[in-house]
């Protein structure tokens, strides 16, 4: 009994001692994670988390502030609302994914959806085009009986050049 | 000089402050076009009459843009003067200069824009003889020769540029990362992104007589582009850490920019037909195919990155508010688009010009597939564990292979016939064809290159106040703050801690990271970081000012894995490109002291004793 109440205690000391520092870790990632999607307001252009250069004015107080957010238990919406409110959409370090800011997101899939289309066409067509070759009656004629004129065996033989170079 | 160097500035630095204002850094472009200019009308004097009239035009036609620039826009010789009481300007004499910015002093200063500069400019020599050829109707495929060749030059510089540009970042700037999409940076890769397309493109013309139209604005674009992101840079249009301050060189740039367009336009309209290509394909599965969506890959790559930079731009323009676009929205665009040139760039090698059996197929991507494979597990098991980096390390180990197997194929060939040893047949193979071989050795560069990226997802840090003789620990590292000291230099004065970097009980290294404070009139401070890099991982350590509570040193400690696999594939890059740029050796009979060349087979059944010997064409 006397043992068993031991392990107990033993187990509440650990956890009253573990449990504060997993919690801290937990709000080290969320502030980690939340002040990746701002930047900082100073002018560097950096990610907030990032910007820790010598003379910024305003990644600690950023960085301050959104821990003190944190702490409170605000949710991301709340805080990205709150940052947005005081340093305006320019504290976005990536365009929302709604309204205007969409069409950042959407414009490199369009490009690659088009050009992709625009290359399978110029492939399609490239490979229906017959290749130009004028057969006269005096052509050498090949192993399976196929006459080639004179002007597409040197063709061939200038094209089998380049292409056994490289 | 008053404004960018002061007496105190070492020798290295004041020569390096030139560049570092808007005036001089455009008197340097000019002076660097110049150079070009120079060195293209003397080496192609005797040679391609037809065309160099058109080729002196256009150069001189761009040169005289930038000279106006030099001499009626920002001039850097303007006199210091002052108004006087009746509104006289009179001029005087200051003791000494503003000095150059904290930042801006450090080695790469002196090396990093020159490359990139070099690039910017170099770009200009292709474009003349693009435009020089489409203008003249120039007859034949020599043009493309020439235009290959100088873009491979200005290509070279670019990507020293770049990579010396993100060492800077990363050496410098402190904040453990060394590409931050800045529209600076942004403004540099445009060009490279068409130039690559381009010198890979540009083989289909060569090989096949197709996509002349495309190459021709390839080129075209990527003489745009470098104008485009010097007027990113310079005009104040985009905001940046390292663009220019704004001034009113915006309209020039753009009117040149305009007019460049429209003789370019007018070329082509006046003479497409001259560009008619011979476009003809066989197969879906072709090399050509490859080139095609390569060059798709890089455009899109290009579009991408110009359309992000300049998209705060346009919310101004369309909303009532700005809205950034930072490093994760690249990112996020960009890696994809990375891994599937990374896999085309393997996959090119692996298919044959006009058709690939299944057969090939089967025969050629069997081994490099088995290669990705095991590089992926290798990563897997050193706990290398994100799903991209596995996909990034993959792809690595599948390029790699087929960079191996094209060089066995063509060494075992050569070990065979003249009984060299397989590595001197390997140089032997390079030296045969230098631009084939040479873009392998590029290849491989990337591949370091890529392997380096893909540790960026296992970047950690730790930032701690410290007291001396506190330990931190990072990853499996100890470091001791053992002491901190001042050492004042002529410039600046340096706050330094020394920080021990222990791994278990052994001691490796002593590191200084700093805090700079300058003199001069601005009073900048500025970090020097202190690294210890190893092929595995850097130890990166910043010190990052002192505590406001306590007034104790704060050290950000940030561990990269793979960052040092950069820089050697760069390394790599520049050799290979050096290689590709050299004349092809070719073998040659030598007999009875005569040299022949050895073109028509007829050395197996000479005498044994004749000898190939090399000889440069």
């Amino acid at each position: 009994m006397i043992r068993r109440r031991n392990v107990f205690a033993l187990a509440l000391v650990i956890a009253l001692g573990v449990l504060p520092l997993v919690a801290q870790q937990q709000q080290e990632d969320r502030v980690k994670a939340i002040g990746g999607k701002f930047l900082c307001m100073c002018g560097c252009g950096q990610v907030l988390t990032q910007c820790n250069h010598v003379g910024c004015t305003m990644s600690a107080a950023m960085l301050k502030e959104l821990g003190q957010r944190v702490n409170r238990g605000e949710s991301e919406a709340v805080i990205t609302q709150a940052f947005v409110q005081e340093f305006g959409t320019t504290v976005y370090a990536e365009p929302p994914k709604s309204g205007f800011s969409l069409i950042a997101w959407a414009m490199p899939v369009v490009y690659f959806v088009v050009g992709a289309g625009l290359v399978l066409l110029v492939i399609s067509r490239w490979r229906k085009r017959p290749q130009a070759a004028g057969v006269d009656a005096a052509a050498p004629v090949t192993a399976s009986g196929v006459k080639i004129s004179q002007e597409a065996m040197e063709r061939g033989r200038a094209q089998a050049a380049r292409e056994t170079e490289d | 000089m008053v404004s960018h160097s002061n007496r105190d500035l070492s020798t290295f630095y004041k020569f390096a402050a030139l560049w570092s204002g808007q005036e001089g850094s455009l008197l340097f472009w000019s002076f660097l076009l110049a150079v070009y200019v120079i060195s293209v009308l003397i080496a192609y004097r005797h040679k391609n009459g037809e065309l160099m009239p058109y080729v002196g035009v256009i150069l001189a036609g761009v040169q005289i843009f930038f000279l106006t620039l030099n001499n009626f826009v920002e001039s850097p010789f303007k006199i210091l003067a002052a108004a006087n009481a009746n509104g006289v300007l009179e001029p005087f004499v200051r003791q000494d200069g503003n000095g150059l910015t904290g930042l801006l002093q450090y080695p790469e200063m002196v090396i990093h824009p020159p490359n990139l500069y070099a690039g910017y400019t170099g770009f200009t020599i292709p474009f003349a003889f693009a435009l020089a050829a489409l203008l003249a109707r120039y007859p034949g495929e020599k043009w493309i020769h020439l235009t290959r060749k100088w873009t491979m030059i200005a290509w070279c510089f670019q990507s020293i540029g770049i990579l010396l540009g993100a060492h800077w970042a990363y050496a410098v700037l402190g904040w453990g990362g060394y590409w931050g999409w800045d529209p600076v940076e942004n403004a540099s890769l445009l060009p490279w992104l068409t130039g690559t397309a381009f010198l890979h493109s540009v083989m289909m013309q060569e090989k096949r007589g197709m996509m002349k139209v495309w190459n021709v604005w390839l080129v075209f674009s990527t003489f745009l582009m470098c104008i485009l992101g010097t007027f990113l840079t310079r005009s104040g249009v985009v905001s940046s850490v390292h663009a220019f301050a704004n001034s009113q060189i915006g309209p020039w740039f753009v009117s040149f920019m305009a007019l460049t367009l429209v003789v370019c336009f007018a070329a082509y309209v006046k003479n497409h037909d001259y560009l008619k290509s011979e476009n003809q394909l066989d197969s879906m599965i072709s090399r050509e195919s490859s080139f095609l969506f390569n060059n798709l890959l890089f455009l899109v790559a290009c579009i991408a990155v110009l359309s992000g930079t300049l998209f705060p731009v346009f919310t101004e323009w369309f909303t009532p508010s700005r809205i950034s676009v930072g490093a994760p929205f690249f990112n996020k665009i960009m890696i994809p688009i990375g891994l599937a040139i990374l896999f085309l760039t393997g996959v090119g090698p692996l298919l044959a010009w006009r058709k690939t059996s299944t057969d090939s197929l089967k025969r050629n991507f069997t081994w490099p597939l088995v290669a990705g494979a095991l590089s992926a597990v290798l990563a897997y098991i050193l706990e290398y564990r994100n799903a991209i980096s596995l996909v990034c390390l993959f792809l690595c180990g599948f390029v790699f292979w087929t960079i191996v197997m094209e060089f066995y194929r063509g060494a075992r060939v050569i070990a065979a016939r003249s009984g060299m040893s397989m590595m001197m047949a390997a140089h032997e193979l390079a030296m045969r064809n230098t631009r084939r071989y040479g873009g392998y050795v590029i290849h491989f560069g990337m591949v370091l290159i890529f392997i380096g990226l893909a540790g960026a997802a296992f970047n950690t840090d730790v930032q701690k106040t410290m007291n001396l003789g506190d330990t931190m620990k990072l990853g499996p590292y100890t470091l001791i703050l053992q002491s901190a000291d001042t050492k004042p230099e002529k410039n600046y004065t340096a706050e330094r801690m020394i920080v021990e970097v222990m791994k278990g009980n052994r001691q490796l290294m002593m590191l200084y990271p700093e805090k700079r404070q300058f003199g001069g009139r601005d009073q900048q401070s500025g970090t020097m970081v202190a690294i210890y890099s190893t092929l595995r991982e850097d130890v990166y350590v910043v010190f990052a000012g002192t505590d406001p509570d306590t007034n104790l040193p704060v050290i950000h400690a940030f561990l990269n894995p793979l960052v040092k696999w950069i820089w050697l594939g760069g390394v790599w890059v520049v050799m290979g490109t050096l290689l590709a740029l050299m004349p092809n050796r070719r073998a040659a009979l030598v007999i009875a002291g005569a040299t022949l060349p050895a073109t028509s087979g007829v050395a197996p059944a000479l005498n044994p004793s004749v000898t190939l010997k090399e000889g440069h064409d």
